[in-house]
């Protein structure tokens, strides 16, 4: 047998997976062909407070955490401290991205396959309520970003020392609002993913994620895994080791040899006890920690719930606190790297800048580079299980598993 | 009446714009009122058939792209480009500016150098394009308007409102007259200027004005930023438009 998958839809950008039993032995390969825009070479000769707004380019599902991601590492080149109110509004940011990003990759790639339907054309048609309650989220989502970082797609505002506009306290009321309006909906998307039959399939791996010492992952932290590792963000070559394989455009993470999962599953296993109060009770209804990488889906609907209680948290208390903050301009040559979770696992930025503030050295690892060696060994083990299946059982069971990683290759490939 | 056919493309990018059709305030009407023939966003079963409209989102930055968009073209009745990626090649298209051979290397090691990376041209140098939405990324007015004007049997007409207008409306104070260089007064306004809102600079995502004032801007431009400042502020999300890239394109 010897299956070529050259068009997977409803995964954002382009992957094809191979995959082929030669002599009783399987063979598959996930193999990433969307076009390298090659970020870290045109970066290099950028000024150093330009690099946020162009990575975050490198998606439009999540630019906001590469915007941060990028702004952290330039603060880090510099040694610039920020205060507390800024880490408060990026974790803020960080959570209606999560709103964006979950709420779109659920209902609009990952849900309509579980319905039965051909899409999201076809489940708006038999269910315009479950369509709207992910426009509601996905809403919410967007009036926390534009509210925090001036623009919904590609923020604007986020500036090395902070926010060149801070949102007023009128502003994060409505946040408040939106928020409020919203955790009902997110609740409901935990209902409906849990209530979806997945494959019967369990392969546990290590879970990567970052740790502030506080809040569950979001912004800035040391990577820990399930694995006992515990390390600073600086060391995270250590822990990806990157290699490129000529038949991907998206280079491969490892950690002693083998792969490794980040994302929303990561985050919820790793860190269950420091979930919103509603969240954490719907992810011990649900039985986590969890080894079915297709859970994966009902963690992210449990990080709905999470984001929303937790940003309505954040913006309660800066609708009462928020004040203006001058963010002094400085300039000097270093080295940093730059650490959030974005939607779909943990993100790394590093870069060198010059003492013009010019970067000369930059390097981006998403999240979905870090996963596809995972998303590679859990094919190989679902496809080894599940061998006496007819071709087209197999072809589904590939499609399903690699959209519930949801992969995002644009940003893999950057 | 039968539901024009729509056909949406996703080329090398970040499909940002598409995310902005999903917030588009009339999604629901558009879910309703077209039939997506193809969409690989959106659903598992996509055709190639003659699409009424089809829109191209993304960079041609393959030679794979180019024969994809040729048979797009031969398709489609209107072809729509998508944000300034499909306008103007976006920001891939800086690469050209680059040793992109060098630049494959720096980001793979040797054996990248085989990757398929070719110079970003703006699509309607590839194929005849009937309309531009801007924007890095586009609007969701921008996107309304366009859909409800085509599906009129109407061709959207561009306008010549820079930017500056729309910090007018917003009641921003010009940045400019602070001594910040901002490219609003020769870009294409109608994004409701959410850069110069937060205190940033226009970066000039939208593309160039049909008739820019090009000589005034670097004039006044000279008087607060270094030559190299002012070619990265034109080097950036329309790099490859015409009047941009005379300024983008030169030395640093």
């Amino acid at each position: 047998m010897n299956v070529e998958m050259n068009y997977i839809t409803q995964i954002e950008g382009h992957g094809k997976i191979h995959f082929e039993v030669k002599d009783g032995k399987l063979d598959v390969r996930m193999e990433v062909h969307e076009g390298a825009r090659l970020f870290e070479n045109f970066l290099r000769g950028r000024r150093y407070d330009e690099v946020a707004a162009m990575s975050s380019r490198i998606c439009g599902v999540c630019p906001l955490p590469h915007n941060y991601a990028a702004t952290q590492a330039i603060e880090n080149a510099m040694g610039i401290q920020v205060s507390e109110q800024t880490k408060m509004l990026r974790r803020l940011g960080i959570a209606g991205q999560a709103l964006q990003s979950h709420g779109l990759h659920l209902y609009v790639l990952a849900f309509p396959e579980y319905l039965n339907a051909d899409g999201i054309v076809d489940v708006y048609m038999r269910n315009p309520e479950a369509v709207k309650r992910a426009l509601r989220i996905r809403n919410a989502g967007n009036v926390v970003v534009e509210i925090v970082s001036g623009r919904a797609v590609h923020p604007v505002s986020s500036i090395p020392g902070g926010f060149a506009r801070i949102p007023t306290k009128t502003e994060m009321k409505r946040v408040v609002k939106e928020l409020k309006a919203v955790l009902n909906d997110c609740i409901e998307t935990c209902t409906l993913a849990g209530s979806l039959k997945y494959p019967d399939f369990e392969r546990k791996t290590e879970y990567s994620a970052i740790d502030d010492g506080v809040h569950f992952p979001a912004y800035d932290g040391m990577i820990v895994s399930s694995e006992g590792v515990r390390a600073k963000a600086e060391e995270y070559r250590k822990y990806t080791n990157e290699v490129y394989r000529p038949y991907s455009n998206t280079k491969f993470s490892t950690r002693n040899g083998h792969g490794f999962f980040v994302g929303a599953i990561a985050r919820v296993n790793l860190f269950k006890d420091r979930l919103s109060p509603k969240a954490r009770e719907l992810a011990e209804q649900f039985k986590f920690p969890s080894y079915n990488p297709f859970y994966n889906l009902i963690a992210q609907a449990v990080e709905l719930v999470h984001y929303a209680e937790e940003g309505l948290e954040i913006a309660t208390e800066l609708s009462k606190t928020i004040k203006d903050e001058k963010v002094e301009k400085v300039v000097r040559a270093g080295t940093g790297v730059g650490v959030v979770e974005a939607p779909r696992g943990t993100l790394f930025h590093e870069y060198t800048v010059d003492a013009n503030g010019i970067v000369r050295e930059a390097n981006i690892i998403t999240p979905t580079a870090q996963n596809v060696q995972n998303i590679e060994e859990d094919l190989y083990a679902l496809l080894s299980k599940n061998m006496n299946k007819p071709r087209e059982e197999l072809v589904r069971l590939t499609e399903a598993l690699l959209r519930a990683y949801d992969p995002c290759f644009s940003c893999s490939t950057h | 009446m039968a539901k024009p056919k729509v056909a949406l493309f996703d080329l090398t990018d970040c499909e940002g714009c598409e995310v902005e059709i999903v917030n588009s305030k009339y999604i629901d009407r558009v879910l309703e009122g077209v039939e997506f023939v193809h969409f690989r966003l959106g659903q598992r079963t996509n055709r190639w058939e003659n699409f009424d409209v089809a829109f191209i989102e993304g960079s041609v930055i393959t030679n794979h792209e180019v024969e994809l968009v040729k048979a797009i073209r031969e398709h489609s009745k209107y072809v729509v480009a998508l944000g300034s990626c499909a306008c103007f090649g976006g920001i891939a298209g800086l690469n050209n500016f680059t040793d992109v051979n060098e630049g494959k290397r720096y980001v793979y090691g040797k054996e990248g150098e085989k990757i398929d990376v070719i110079p970003v041209k703006p699509l309607g140098e590839i194929i005849k394009v009937d309309v531009m939405i801007r924007g890095c990324p586009i609007t969701r007015d921008d996107f309304d308007k366009v859909v409800s004007d085509l599906l009129m049997g109407k061709i959207p007409r561009e306008h010549t409102r820079p930017v500056c207008m729309d910090c007018k409306s917003k009641g921003n104070s010009c940045l400019l007259l602070k001594g910040i260089p901002c490219a609003g007064p020769v870009t294409y306004g109608g994004c409701g200027a959410p850069c110069p809102s937060s205190n940033m600079p226009c970066d000039g995502c939208r593309g160039p004005l049909e008739t820019p004032e090009m000589s005034a801007e670097l004039e006044l431009l000279k008087k607060m930023a270094s030559q190299d400042d002012i070619v990265r502020l034109f080097r950036k999300y329309a790099a490859n438009a015409q009047f941009f890239k005379e300024v983008g394109g030169g030395k640093q």
